[in-house]
């Protein structure tokens, strides 16, 4: 019943879609009259339709409503409700509902946040994210709808993997959608502008919270994801530049350097072509990554839904969307535009575009890394793994410099050759970062080349930070960019943690009976004791280990779960810090346990970090929003 | 004209990017089990499952037909599947048998129960002669020429496709 | 005696750092396989069956001083390319480091195309 509802809901959603297109049509070709409140009416009824549809999905998930397809795949009764619920989104069928709902959600806050924008770039924004609704409305009712019936209905579900059990990857879907399926938004946004001839700076005024929103919640969702796995997957990594994972990360990439390259355009009425490629780039990675991750190309930890006919869909989708964008913006990037691009050396306009040259470098080898033994095997049938070593190897040296020009860059001046106003300063952040790089190495006995290079850079950019902070006079507080400096300093110390992560963190594998002791690298691992626990939907045995590092004592109790339904077993890890660097442990439930059982310890340096950096950056998106009222510049 | 000429390839391009994944779609993506097609079988030495005495060397050079080696045990679910295809390739075909990391009454059970196709049957109880030969998942199938080279390699339950394949490269 | 003391001792540093030594080459080596049986993890990662047995055999590879290029030759022999989580250096592989590297000329040649560089200041406004 509720199925049947719910289906049909999605089904009036998207004739309700079509009209309203139709309305606008009509509006523009036929009317010429610019009043659009039956076209926005229906596409408002066109989102509550959706959202309907999709709160009647959670609710089947919720009452273990077997009788639907995806339900009765992803759930069962013995299921804690929190996972029942989240199971909704946790399927391809289910996911791709939230996709849309997103798309549509983010027309609605458009429409409700754009009144003082004249009606026609308003109803023209609408009219283009409707037919990107549209379209991933048709591939959700005729290719994956959720609401597909099985017949005769079962008795019991199949159950959830164990995996996604788990309170963080519930949530972490939603805020990735929320993020790159936000992109849409504001390339509906340009796309209208090109075509009412209305592509300038005031639009970039508009258009960059509609990137910085998106750009906030795909930043918490990515840093989100990495934290899961390192607590959750029981290796010590935060991240495997697996495909999947650099399937979010383009978008990501590709959005920063879009909100740069925006403040630009704004502001000194340059870069009109980057924006508008950057644009189109960002979104088409979004779709692009979605195809990646739903199509079975990947080989990867986190591929979900291997499909290959809905690859297809998307794929032809992706091409579709890219190629009309690229016509528009072929035939109606403005002419005489006010955009000129002169730039002058030692400039910040001129820094902000050698940064996006940085930030599509850094996206250009995450792609080839990630698509080339895609390419190989199809042209020459051979298969070979791109690892993390070639991304970290290839991207250190380009992301040192990057660090220096993020720092210098904010202090220069518009249109201005600051080499000589800056030459003072570049200097003092120079000396006071080798004297805090020395003092690092010096306290941590490291004097490794590439170590000293990375603690350099991010320092130097960290002090940057401070010096701007420090020096911010009372009558140029309307010129601080609040949020600029959160996501540096965020990106400083993020670099500078992951530098000190990987050279200083420890990895020990070990067997070790009830009793037992080992002892290396200056660290000793006791195995004390052992207890078991029954839960509703698994069987655990924990395992109470102590660790002694430096005269300091950890109790952890890491354990080994026997799931009921699906039969699985999970290795949960026990995790305490010891400052900012955490103290790591997780068991093996593999091998033969009359040889002992395996375990596997991390210390994983300055880790706390990391997620502290991760944070930071996310605020300096959120910043944004509040003194959005109060600022002037930047 | 520019223009033009800027929105065909631009739609070249895409539909080249189109055809490309699109083939991915069905391309590997997983290991390549070709890489060790006609290369020689590497050696080594089988125990027999009856008699630890008896021992046997593969590949067997002086071996005038084609011969199948098959890794299998008794817990492995597609080897049942796979069994019957098995018993028809006996008479066609020597068919040498690797037992793996199995115990030894199952797998006489098994036998027993589903009946013997090998003309010899080895044992692997670590699994180290399988990662010898370049086996990573049971079942797997090599037939290898009278020159000890491997002219077929399966990974999985041997069916209908692999069994006409198998007829074709041993006339 | 105390010569027999401070040999034993000796040879037992000697040993420890060999172990460590050794310790970290075996954790370099399962870090670069593939776990063929999992997706998208190392041997390292790996708990699965499989990925025992290839890490038992590795090490008594490298016990017996294989080198590490001896493994990874053994190992491709059997499994191909794509068993290395380090592509290898081939010419197939070349394309992974040339495409960056035209990019970074490519993307300089643009810049420098599409923009007027100069030295001087373009106009009087001080923005900051």
């Amino acid at each position: 019943m509720i199925s049947n509802i719910g289906a049909i809901l999605l089904i009036v959603s998207f004739v309700t879609t079509c009209f309203s297109l139709f309305l606008y049509i009509k509006n523009n070709i036929i009317c010429k009259s610019a009043v659009y409140t039956k076209f926005f009416l229906f596409y408002k009824s066109s989102f509550y339709l959706i959202l309907f549809s999709f709160f009647l999905l959670s609710i089947s998930f919720a009452t273990s409503d077997f009788s639907i397809i995806s339900v009765y795949e992803n759930s069962h009764t013995d299921k804690p409700l929190f996972y029942k619920i989240s199971a909704t989104w946790g399927n391809h069928e289910g996911s791709m509902l939230l996709f849309v709902l997103v798309i549509s959600l983010y027309g609605i806050l458009f429409f409700q946040n754009s009144k003082n924008i004249n009606e026609s770039l308003r109803a023209c924004t609408i009219f283009f994210q409707s037919i990107i609704q549209l379209i991933f409305l048709s591939f959700l009712i005729f290719t994956s709808n959720p609401f597909d019936k099985i017949v005769p209905i079962p008795n019991q579900g199949l159950g959830l993997n164990p995996i996604l059990q788990d309170p963080l990857l519930a949530i972490h879907p939603p805020f990735l959608y929320l993020g790159y399926v936000g992109f849409s938004l504001v390339f509906s946004l340009m796309l209208s502008a090109m075509i009412l001839n209305q592509y300038n700076s005031s639009w970039a005024s508009i258009a960059k919270k509609w990137v910085v929103l998106p750009w906030s919640f795909l930043s918490f969702g990515i840093g989100l994801g990495s934290f899961w796995a390192y607590y959750e997957l029981g290796w010590g990594g935060y991240w495997f530049w697996d495909p999947v994972e650099n399937a979010s990360l383009m978008p990501w990439i590709a959005s920063t350097a879009l909100i740069h390259s925006i403040v630009v355009m704004e502001k000194m009425k340059k870069l009109f072509s980057w924006t508008a490629i950057l644009t189109i780039l960002t979104f088409v990675l979004s779709l692009f990554g979605t195809f990646l991750v739903r199509s079975g190309v990947l080989n990867s930890v986190h591929a979900f839904a291997n499909d290959p006919e809905r690859g297809v869909y998307i794929l032809f989708i992706i091409s579709i969307i890219t190629m009309s964008s690229l016509v528009i913006y072929i035939l109606k990037f403005p002419k005489k535009s006010e955009s000129n691009d002169s730039f002058v050396l030692f400039s910040r306009d001129f820094s902000i575009l050698l940064n996006n040259y940085f930030l599509i470098f850094i996206l250009t080898v995450v792609i080839v890394g990630t698509i080339y033994p895609i390419l190989l095997s199809v042209f020459t049938g051979e298969t070979i793994s791109v690892g993390p070593q070639y991304y970290n190897t290839i991207l250190a040296p380009f992301i040192f410099i990057f660090l220096i020009l993020m720092a210098t860059g904010p202090l220069m001046k518009w249109n201005n050759n600051s080499l000589i106003l800056m030459k003072q300063r570049i200097f003092l952040f120079f000396v006071v970062s080798i004297f805090f790089t020395f003092l690092i190495s010096f306290y941590l006995n490291k004097y490794n080349f590439i170590f000293l290079l990375g603690v350099l850079c991010s320092v130097y950019l960290i002090v940057s930070v401070i010096y701007e902070v420090a020096t911010y006079k009372k009558n140029f507080f309307v010129k601080q960019n609040f949020s600029r400096l959160f996501s540096h300093l965020g990106f400083g110390l993020l670099i500078l943690a992951i530098t000190l992560n990987h050279f200083f963190s420890r990895e020990i594998t070990a067997k070790m009976h009830l009793g037992e002791s080992f002892f290396q690298q200056g660290i000793k691992i006791n195995f004390l004791k052992s207890e078991s626990n029954e839960e509703n939907n698994y069987d655990e045995l924990f395992g109470s280990y102590e660790v002694i590092k430096d005269n300091k004592t950890f109790i952890l109790k890491p354990s080994i779960r026997k799931y009921k339904q699906p039969k699985q077993f999970t290795s949960e890890t026990s995790i305490k810090n010891d400052g900012l660097s955490d103290v790591y442990i997780a068991m093996d439930y593999a091998g033969d346990p009359s040889t002992g059982i395996g375990v596997r310890f991390y210390y994983n340096y300055s880790v706390r970090l990391i997620w502290i950096s991760f944070a930071l950056i996310t605020i300096g998106g959120i910043v944004s929003f509040v003194r959005r009222r109060n600022e002037k510049t930047i | 004209m520019k223009k033009q000429f800027e929105i065909y390839i631009l739609i070249f391009i895409t539909v080249i990017f189109f055809i490309t994944f699109y083939y991915s779609l069905e391309a590997n993506n997983k290991n390549n089990p070709n890489v060790m097609l006609y290369k020689t079988l590497p050696t080594i030495e089988l125990t027999s499952f009856n008699n630890a005495n008896l021992k046997q060397v593969l590949p067997i050079i002086n071996e005038d037909k084609h011969y199948l080696i098959n890794i299998w045990s008794s817990w492995c679910v597609p080897c049942r599947d796979e069994h019957q295809t098995l018993m028809k390739l006996k008479d066609k075909i020597k068919i040498y048998g690797i037992n793996y990391k199995d115990k030894k009454s199952n797998a006489v059970s098994f036998l027993n129960e589903l009946g013997n196709p090998f003309y010899f049957t080895g044992i692997d109880r670590d699994g180290s002669l399988a990662i010898e030969i370049g086996a990573y998942g049971i079942p797997e199938t090599y037939v290898t020429n009278s020159k000890g080279l491997i002219v077929f390699k399966h990974v999985g339950p041997l069916n209908e496709k692999t069994y006409l394949k198998i007829n074709e490269i041993i006339k | 005696m105390k010569k027999i003391l401070f040999i034993t001792l000796l040879a037992l540093c000697v040993h420890t750092q060999f172990a460590q030594a050794s310790a970290e080459r075996e954790l370099r080596i399962y870090k670069n396989i593939r776990c063929l049986v999992c997706q998208g993890q190392s041997l390292n990662d790996s708990n699965s069956d499989f990925a025992i047995d290839l890490k038992k055999v590795i090490k008594k590879k490298i016990i017996n001083n294989q080198a590490d290029r001896e493994i990874y030759k053994y190992l491709t022999e059997r499994y191909g390319d794509w068993v290395l989580l380090n592509p290898p250096l081939k010419k197939n592989t070349i394309l992974l480091w040339v495409i960056p590297g035209i990019f970074v000329i490519l993307g300089l040649v643009v810049i420098a195309r599409r923009t007027h560089l100069s030295f001087k200041n373009k106009d009087k406004l001080r923005g900051l």
